[in-house]
């Protein structure tokens, strides 16, 4: 057919595409925007709300001029005044066997402490020498000081307050005698404090912006203090019911609070989860982690009344942070009266901190209860209070955070006097007692008895250090003797717990002329399981294993080849029933 | 309220308040003549020419929400008050001979019944905004045919027509005039003598046209107008051998570096093979040792490959990484300047959805008149050919058969419509797809934003039907992450981005000079986003989503998602053929992001191996699976396995947290199992690429719930 010119002038129009489509079900069909989409999210997604500009070299310097304050503090107070906590010479020589046992194993973390406490801490022992060094221990908690402070200060500028007067109150804080001990010691509690404020001040920061990526990293944050430190797992569970109270109080429809609350609480769900997982697996006790919770350093936890709880609550309060008694009704106050749910939140976050340590005792969760050291958390949720009560007063905010200032700078030398006398502490007095005097405090002893000071322990790891070097030749409880192992810096030369776990090592303790050359017990102690296998060993009066050497605290003896632990000692040659090696 | 009056207190000669005048946008006032001069007793004066014409006098009113009193004035004064209001940008301004014609039309087919006052009214409305042909407006909102408008047309112009619908054309006389040229210019020769060509025309021609075409053609011309619809088909025909050679092999010849139309080269194969034999004999002399190489080989590659996944998603989390079109930025948008904008949608057997993809489109803020949408069939598919030819659409939608040759693939079809393409701006949607409406337009604000070197923006893509299914909501999960999270951060950071597999919004003019789309890459899209980066462009994201149907069927799934992985294969042996070059191309970050996005897909593959090793040990503590993880190995391992694992799944809780689609957020927590379906279809993925390398699985839509009639 060819092109035809002039068709119709009219021609009779097909149905249109309108006309034939079948009719629209809008419910289906209709393709929403965005902003029709988020109508009724009550939180800021997919888009960026006004906040506080970012200055991350501000953070850095806050970061590296209070973690270079307390590691230079923490350096004098540890290698020169050798006040140093065992709890930490034990996570450092779990990190050091991470990296540099034979074999190297994971599993050196243990379960006596949150595993983070020792996994967060292990990159300072990658390299043997600096990991064996007593001038790591202050990095340990100085790195996550200085990392509380960075929250802190972030969480200041959030609260409007000028930097001068964010400074002070930072400054104020850090001086405070129990915090700067705890910062500079290398203490554990640290580490997991550091991240719960990281944790709060990202929360803060949702309330404020209502943006909801603040609810993710508060979670994350959560879930590495849940690792680090089991209480925090308290404050963990108050945030969680209170984002989906303040969300559905701003009319959140369910699917929002619950998406919201799942993506704050999965981290910790699922560490938490795991590691049950792995006490179930490894040790057959899937809730031992919680109910087995100890520190090396801890004391006797005694016994208490309600009456002796709510005393010694009381005194932990005066006298650990004195500024919670402010703060609290404070923040109670503002709450209910000018309708700020956040502060009302905060100061059940505060309430829960002080309940914390009466708490753990009446749980039989704890066996240091009532320590000085729960006064920390204590302190920083005070802070933090003050903090937004600064922001909640508006125009006063300038005096409320320089009353903040005020009480904090007050509390310095009210906490340093009752460091010396505290009953429930563990090297407070002797801090104390250093920074009085200056004097080391080598060989003296905390108000609970236990020593202070390295010297038996530097020179036992001086001695193997020099005289033996084959790995695995020492048998040892390392539970007990981590001290020496860590000074050592070489956890390869033992043949301890974890090596092949406990079974081989027992083992290896019943027959150990088949396996070592040499054993290391700690005497004084009756937690030591080798000491319990060769008592007279322990105490150097075994003639069938010679002292090689030995300090107050430990001995090292040596396992003859052909060395029979059910052989009577009067039946080996040169010794008689009563007599000892000479 | 309105009331006309002849005579009023306030003169439009005494001057116009600028905020006064400007109650009325300059496009209103301007095509209806109009315009607020004064306020008297909280009315508002209105200077209008035609004070009886009910469509000013309603369009007044929708505007204006006062008392409104129409004043007659002259044409000419209200001219002379609106240039001092709005001052005339040249040829901006409609002049007399375009008025005319205009009014001309308007009256013809109000006259003749053929339009009602309403759709006259929407149209001149339209027109006010874009200034484009009253007549082009009406046939785009379907108020009449394109016929009839040829036919007032040719009134107007006094042209004659020619009906095209049924022409077999003399394709030697049809292709006289250059293929370019008739594109360009809509026109074919449909009929010659030795002294006449008789040309097929859409639109009379203008002098300077007509002279291309008189050089062309060499021999003088006489114009018949034609059905634009009509004119399109005969020249796809006319040309078809032409737009198939270049759709398949212009690529293939011109950049055979590029082309995976070889899946492996020469060398690659000589390369794979010296591996394989010396990991052989590795494993013969030294078989532990060996094992655990490979072990710590592959758990250095999961690190690393989740490292950077984790690095780019936090930097998103951090910050808003998309670029910034508001609602006030679009509201501001002169659509006079909009450009011409071409929609590639690729079917095939999808008639079922051909309507409801119709609505989407015309539902786009877009106007019609100026958009380009090439619906892409293959010849075979006769029922959605037919579907789409019983819809009887205006002409800017184009049905664009593509005839039968092979690969047998999208990007060949989506080359295909390229080649028809008119826009300065291009974008693909599948035909399932539902683009947030105002896509093109925060598209085109961001081309004017970002930098001159990016010649792609990419909008977010997510689903639909994400409630069907747990395995709809998990791809959900996945795509928040990747869209909300993963392609913003590795835009912000100027790496080469893999392109999703629609709504990209393509320079068109770039695009051409790349090569366009691989044929005979199956994921066409990643494989022309790292072109584009090598070629020195980059790729932008907006905050704009395009709703896709998740698959809802595992089969289904995996058929789609093993194309995707055999396809992330392709690219990656087609880039890494010479990988100096690509480093050179790319830099050391840009080689780097690459790589590690590829490997994601061979991670994949590992994932079943580690997770049995996982399991056996765990059941039965077998001494050698210990062996096989030495040290460091192990740290590495366990790492993945505890952390990395744990963040991957979070990672998808952050992505719909961050998209505000929290009814999902709890099944990312089941994600694990998610990638068990991932595994299996990366397998598939990985043998094809062996045994059916170009084969492409095709995804059959409309699966979801929903209503596609």
């Amino acid at each position: 057919m060819s092109a035809t010119a002039n068709p119709p002038a009219n021609p009779p129009a097909g149905p249109s595409a309108a006309e034939v489509a079948e009719p629209v079900d809008p419910a289906v069909d209709h393709v929403r925007s965005e902003r029709e989409r988020l109508a009724g999210v009550v939180q800021s997604v997919h888009q960026r709300p006004r906040d506080i500009k970012r200055r991350p070299w501000e953070s850095a310097a806050v970061f590296v001029v209070s973690a270079g304050a307390y590691a230079w503090f923490g350096y004098w107070l540890v290698v020169k005044m050798h006040v140093v906590g065992f709890e930490t010479l034990d996570r450092l020589n779990r990190a050091l066997m991470i990296w540099h046992n034979d074999p190297a194993k994971l599993s050196a973390i243990g379960f006596d402490y949150p595993p983070l406490a020792t996994l967060l801490i292990s990159p300072l022992a990658i390299f043997r020498s600096i990991g064996s060094s007593l001038a790591v221990v202050p990095l340990t908690s100085a790195l996550f000081a200085g990392l509380t402070m960075v929250a802190l200060n972030t969480l200041g500028r959030r609260a409007q307050i000028v930097g001068p007067v964010r400074y002070a109150i930072l400054v104020a804080l850090a001086l405070n005698p129990l915090v700067a001990l705890y910062a500079a010691g290398g203490a554990r509690q640290l580490i997991a404090m550091s991240f719960v404020v990281v944790a709060m001040g990202a929360l803060v920061a949702w309330y404020v912006t209502a943006d909801v990526r603040f609810v993710m990293l508060s979670g994350i944050a959560f879930s590495v203090a849940a690792l680090s430190g089991y209480s925090s797992l308290l404050w963990f569970v108050l945030s969680a019911i209170m984002i989906g109270g303040i969300l559905a109080k701003l009319g959140a429809d369910g699917q929002e609070v619950e998406g919201t609350t799942v993506g704050f609480a999965a981290p910790t769900l699922y560490v938490i989860a795991l590691w049950t997982v792995f006490n179930l697996v490894l040790l057959m006790k899937p809730f031992y982690w919680i109910t087995s919770a100890s520190d090396a350093g801890g004391g006797d936890p005694g016994a208490f009344t309600g009456v002796d709880l709510l005393r010694s609550t009381g005194e932990l309060v005066l006298y650990g942070a004195p500024i919670a008694i402010v703060a609290l009704p404070a923040l109670i106050f503002v709450g209910a009266s000018k309708n700020n749910p956040l502060a009302l939140w905060l100061g059940l976050m505060l309430a829960a901190a002080i309940a914390c340590p009466a708490l753990s005792v009446l749980l039989d969760l704890t066996d240091s209860p009532m320590q000085m050291r729960n006064s920390l958390p204590i302190l920083l949720f005070s802070v933090i209070g003050g903090l937004w009560l600064a922001r909640s007063s508006e125009s006063n905010g300038l005096l409320v955070s320089a009353v903040l200032t005020v009480l904090l700078v007050a509390s310095i030398p009210w906490t340093f006097h009752a460091m010396k006398s505290y009953r429930y502490q563990n090297l407070e007095a002797p801090f104390a007692a250093a920074v009085s005097t200056g004097e080391s405090q080598e060989g003296s002893t905390t108000l609970s008895g236990a020593s202070v000071g390295v010297v038996d322990e530097q020179a036992m790891a001086d001695y193997i250090k020099a005289n033996i070097s084959d790995r695995n030749s020492i048998l040892t409880d390392n539970s007990q003797t981590y001290a020496v192992m860590l000074l050592t810096g070489r956890p390869d030369l033992f043949f301890d717990r974890v090596d092949h776990s406990d079974g081989p090592w027992k083992t290896a303790a019943q027959a150990p002329a088949q396996y070592v050359d040499y054993l290391l017990m700690s005497t004084g102690t009756g937690n030591d399981l080798l000491s319990q296998f060769y008592p007279d060993a322990a105490d150097g009066a075994d003639p069938r294993l010679p002292v090689v050497y030995n300090t107050d605290r430990y001995v090292l003896v040596g396992v003859p080849a052909g060395f029979d632990p059910d052989q009577p000692v009067d039946e080996v040659p040169g010794t008689t029933a009563t007599g000892g090696a000479e | 309220m309105t009331t006309t009056a002849t005579h009023t207190r306030a003169r439009l000669a005494d001057g116009v308040p600028t905020e006064l005048g400007r109650l009325l946008p300059e496009g209103i006032c301007r095509t209806f003549r109009v315009l607020p001069y004064a306020v008297a007793d909280g009315t508002v004066l209105i200077a209008v020419a035609e004070a009886d014409d009910p469509i000013t006098r309603q369009v007044v009113e929708e505007r204006i929400d006062r008392p409104v009193q129409l004043v007659r004035h002259t044409g000419n004064e209200i001219s002379a008050a609106i240039d001092l209001v709005y001052p005339p940008a040249e040829g901006a301004v409609e002049t007399a001979d375009e008025r005319r014609a205009r009014v001309q039309m308007a009256r013809m087919l109000t006259s003749s019944g053929l339009v009602a006052n309403e759709q006259l009214q929407v149209a001149m409305v339209e027109y006010s905004r874009t200034g484009d042909p009253i007549g082009d407006i009406l046939v785009a909102h379907e108020a009449i045919t394109e016929d009839v408008l040829v036919a007032a047309l040719s009134e107007l112009h006094q042209m004659q027509r020619v009906g095209l619908s049924d022409f077999t054309p003399d394709l030697e006389v049809a292709r006289r005039l250059p293929e370019p040229l008739a594109q360009r210019l809509q026109a074919i020769p449909v009929a010659a003598t030795d002294e006449l060509v008789l040309l097929a025309v859409a639109r009379p021609l203008d002098a300077e046209q007509a002279m291309d075409v008189e050089e062309a053609l060499g021999s003088p011309f006489r114009q018949l107008l034609a059905n634009r619809t009509e004119l399109d088909q005969l020249i796809q025909h006319v040309h078809s051998a032409h737009y198939v050679e270049v759709s398949t092999v212009a690529l293939m010849e011109s950049r055979p570096e590029d082309s995976a139309s070889v899946v492996f080269t020469g060398t690659q194969k000589a390369l794979g093979i010296c591996v394989g034999i010396a990991v052989l004999l590795c494993a013969v002399v030294w078989p532990l040792g060996t094992l655990i190489g490979l072990v710590a080989a592959c758990s250095l590659l999961y690190l690393l490959v989740s490292v950077y996944k984790f690095q780019l998603t936090f930097r998103a989390l951090g910050t808003h990484l998309e670029t910034d079109v508001t609602d006030e930025d679009i509201a501001a948008l002169d659509e006079r300047t909009l450009p011409m904008y071409t929609i590639l949608v690729p079917l095939y057997k999808e008639a079922g959805i051909v309507r409801r993809l119709v609505r989407g489109i015309n539902e786009l803020d877009y106007p019609r008149t100026r958009l380009d949408v090439k619906l892409l069939c293959e010849e075979d598919d006769v029922d959605t050919i037919e579907t789409i030819r019983s819809l009887n659409l205006p002409p800017h939608f184009h049905l664009v058969v593509v005839p039968d040759a092979l690969p047998k693939t999208k990007p060949k079809a989506c080359n295909y419509g390229l080649q028809l393409a008119t826009g300065s701006f291009c974008v693909i949607f599948d035909a399932e797809d539902r683009p947030e409406p105002n896509q093109l337009k925060k598209a085109y604000i961001a081309f004017q934003r970002v930098a001159g070197n990016v010649a792609c923006i990419q909008a977010k893509l997510n689903h639909f039907n994400q409630n069907q299914n747990l395995l709809t909501a998990w791809f959900a999960n996945e795509y928040s992450m990747h869209f909300e999270l993963v392609l913003p951060a590795m835009g912000a950071a100027g790496s080469p981005i893999p392109l999703g597999g629609t709504s990209n919004h393509f320079i068109t003019s770039v695009l051409r000079e790349l090569g366009a789309w691989d044929p005979f890459n199956v994921t066409e899209d990643a494989d022309l986003g790292i072109r584009l980066h090598r070629e020195g462009y980059r790729t932008a994201m907006i905050d704009s989503t395009t709703l896709e149907e998740a698959n809802s069927q595992v089969p289904n799934w995996i058929r789609q998602r093993s194309r995707w992985i055999k396809g992330y294969y392709q690219t990656w042996l087609v880039h890494m053929r010479r990988p100096g070059t690509l480093l050179r191309e790319t830099g050391i970050r840009g080689f780097t992001s690459f790589n590690l996005t590829m490997a994601n897909a061979f991670v994949l593959l590992l994932n079943p191996i580690f997770w049995t090793l996982t399991t056996l040990y765990v059941l039965t503590q077998w001494g050698l699976i210990q062996q096989l993880f030495p040290g460091f190995v192990f740290y590495a391992a366990s790492a993945m396995l505890f952390v990395g694992n744990f963040v991957f799944v979070y990672l998808n809780v952050a992505g719909s947290l961050q998209r505000g689609e929290f009814g999902i957020t709890r099944t990312a927590l089941l994600s694990p199992l998610y990638w068990g379906l991932m595994s299996w279809a990366a397998w598939k993925g990985f043998i094809q690429l062996f045994t059916n390398p170009f084969y492409w699985e095709k995804t059959e839509h409309g699966l979801d719930a929903g209503d596609h009639a």
